[in-house]
This record gives structure tokens, sequence and C-alpha cells, in this order.
């Protein structure tokens, strides 16, 4: 058992190697990974993560409607999967190459696993077509825009993004907003034409318009 | 007028934190995910993968707080979701057989009826559901019965993990002092 000192200071290292959701060469993929989870973690078999999972539905909270029996329809139009990093006092958009997302360079728009998105509908991106099916999500973050790009890559750790498997991409403007969010969240929102995929973390907002065909 | 500006300064930044908290906080038992194979996506990532993705599930991980887990907080006898928040869900990406049965690639919901001794595991196939208020049991695919295996060490946070076994694999569930295992052969 290490001294307490010593265990906390390496906590504190893991947690800031584990948080990191840029492509660094030194994130969580290139450590010993199993060894390193189990010191961040109480749990002997498998470690919480500093970065939860969480989902989003279309519409929004289907689950919940569907066990109170509102819900209008058997399957949802669409769902994400993704893990929320914190803010914790860091810059997370920048165009410095310390900053957590820097810009120009591609983000798994969440942390540990590629973030998923399930269409359980066709939709329409920006005009184009996209069929139903399971898609990763993931975006190229500037200071006005973001790039957001719809991969086949599936159930991939989100660090290696291999853009030969892009099926689409879209520009969106970004929205400052403020008090700066300190959770990172995806959530789906009604529009006239659709949906809406918030995309939000610290002072930034990103709307990914989804159309539904009939 | 400055008192004016000042309300007014303050009612916008109320209304933001209106507009803010209605995204959704971090849930007190977070969603995770786990593969067989073990660590699938980074292995994918590192161009590692030696086998097939044949299965994976997604569940809510609440935590023992110092509770007595089962036979207290989660009672004996009746419906539990195996996790929290939304009912857990388990994806077949080929076909597997459990307790004799054929069931088919595709996404299912994932139940227990814990007791003392042992456990009883439904798959049924109502998806995208919250929790085990609703749980219908004509949608069930299939029951079993598995022992309970009792711990000498506790898992704070609920688990759920794949492992190795034989041509197929078992989906452990583990929590407080618990253990089951819920074994699948490949057909």
């Amino acid at each position: 058992m290490l001294p307490n000192f010593l265990r906390i200071a390496s906590h504190t290292v893991l947690v800031l190697a584990l948080c990191c959701c840029t492509p660094k060469s030194d994130d969580r993929p290139k450590l010993p990974l199993a060894d390193s989870l189990k010191k961040v973690s109480p749990n002997q078999y498998v470690s919480t993560d500093q970065s939860p999972m969480d989902i989003s539905y279309y519409p929004t909270e289907f689950p919940q409607h569907k066990f109170t029996g509102d819900a209008k329809a058997e399957k949802p139009v669409a769902r994400v999967i993704y893990s929320r990093p914190h803010k914790k006092g860091r810059t997370i958009f920048s165009s410095s190459e310390k900053s957590l997302c820097s810009y120009g360079k591609p983000w798994r728009l969440g942390a540990n696993e590629a973030t998923e998105i399930e269409f359980f509908v066709p939709v329409i991106i920006d005009g184009k077509n996209v069929p139903a099916g399971r898609y990763i999500l993931y975006c190229i973050p500037f200071a006005d825009k973001w790039i957001i790009a719809l991969n086949t890559n599936i159930d991939s750790w989100g660090l290696a993004i291999d853009a030969s498997k892009d099926v689409m991409r879209t520009e969106i403007p970004v929205q400052q907003q403020a008090p700066a969010l300190e959770d990172f969240t995806l959530v789906f929102a009604p529009a006239s034409y659709g949906a809406d995929l918030i995309m939000a973390w610290d002072e930034v907002k990103a709307v990914l318009p989804l159309v539904f065909s009939q | 007028m400055k008192n004016i500006l000042s309300l007014a300064f303050l009612l916008t930044i109320s209304l933001g934190s209106i507009a803010q908290s209605k995204l959704p906080p971090i849930d007190k038992s977070p969603l995770d995910i786990s593969y067989f194979p073990d660590n699938y996506p980074v292995l994918k990532i590192q161009d590692k993968i030696t086998e097939p993705l044949l299965a994976r599930v997604i569940y809510s991980r609440p935590q023992k707080n110092e509770r007595k887990v089962f036979g207290e907080l989660i009672e004996y006898g009746k419906v539990w979701r195996l996790g929290a928040n939304e009912a857990t869900e388990i994806e077949f990406y080929v076909p597997v057989k459990l307790n004799n049965t054929k069931i088919k690639k595709g996404r299912y919901s994932l139940y227990a009826i814990p007791n003392d001794e042992k456990w009883t595991i439904i798959l049924n196939k109502e998806n995208d559901t919250w929790g085990s208020f609703r749980y219908d049991l004509k949608k069930d695919i299939v029951r079993m019965d598995v022992p309970v295996q009792k711990q000498t060490s506790v898992a704070e946070s609920f688990s759920l993990l794949f492992e190795k076994a034989g041509t197929g694999f078992v989906l452990n569930a583990l929590w407080d002092d618990v253990k089951v295992s819920l074994p699948f052969s490949l057909q």
C-alpha cells in the first residue's frame, strides 16, 4: 500500500492522463490499460470511468415515455451514446496544441469510445441522405465552425479516426454560451424539420440539424 | 438606471442558467459499456483484433454506498433491470444460445430476478425502455436460473463484464458480495 500522498499524486497523474480528449501519443490506448484503470477506481472488476458514458434519445427521453406508455412509436428515431468529459478548469477549445481540443484536429465528441449515433429511420443532414443505421460521430473544431463527420468505423476507441471511412461531412457554425458548461453534453431537441442535435461544452455550443424523411 | 441595468444583467445570467439547466446533468449511476472480446474498441484502433466482435452490453452502474444491496435495496423475487435508469441492453453480433434457446443476433433487454441462492436472468425483446417498470413477460425470449456465487471482496459499483468460456462466453454480473455468471454458447 502506497502512502496517501503518493496515491493521491498518482491518481492525479492518471486522471489527467485519462481525461485528455485530443489524440496525443500519451493518451489512453498507449497506457497499460487494465493496470492504470484499476488504480482510479475502488472496483476490482471494471473501473468506473472518469468521463462517464451517457445516452440521449430522440424523441427526448424516449425510454421514459415508453415506460409511462406515452411513447408514440415502438422505436425511437435516433440515439447517441457518448462519454462526458469534465471541464475541470481547463481551456477546452483553442488554437493551442496544449488545449484539450485543438482547432483543426479531429475530436471524438466525447471521451473513451468513439461517440456512436444510431438512426432508426433514414435522415437528411445538410441535404444528404443518410440511411438508417449506426455510425460514429466526430468533429473538427475551429473558432467559428465545426466540421461534423459521420463515419462507419463503429465499436472503435475514439482516438484513431480513420477519415477514409467517412460517409459524410458538414459544417455548422459555433455559438458562444455563458456560463461555461462543466460537462460535455449531447442532447436532441425537437425542430420543425425534425430534430437538432445540440453539442455543448465549456463556452461553446454547436447544433446539427437532422431532417427526418417521411 | 444602474439598478435596472444590474437587474437586466442578473436576469440574463439567470436565463442563461435556466437554459443550461435543461441540459441533462451527469447521472448518479453512470452508463457504461462492456464488449466481448474485452476492450474490443481499443484493440480495434491498435490493429490487435484476433477474434470477431460477438457481444456488447450497455448498462448503468449504481453504487453500493454502504447499503446492503441484495435482499434490501434490490428486493428478492422482483424483476430488476440489472443496472439503473434505462433497461440494460445486450447486443449479439452473431447468433448465440442461452439455456438451449437459439437467439438471433440483435439487441435485447436484460433483467434479473435476484434471490438468495439463485437469480433468474431474463432476455426480453422490448428495447429502448426505462427500467423494469413495464416489464412485459410476453416479450421474453428466454429465462435461465443461475447460482449466486458469494464473493469475499465487495464491489462498490455494479459491474457487467464478459469472459471467455469454452467455445462461447459468460456475462458476469457483480455487485456487493454477489456474482452470477450467464453462459452463452455460439450456434
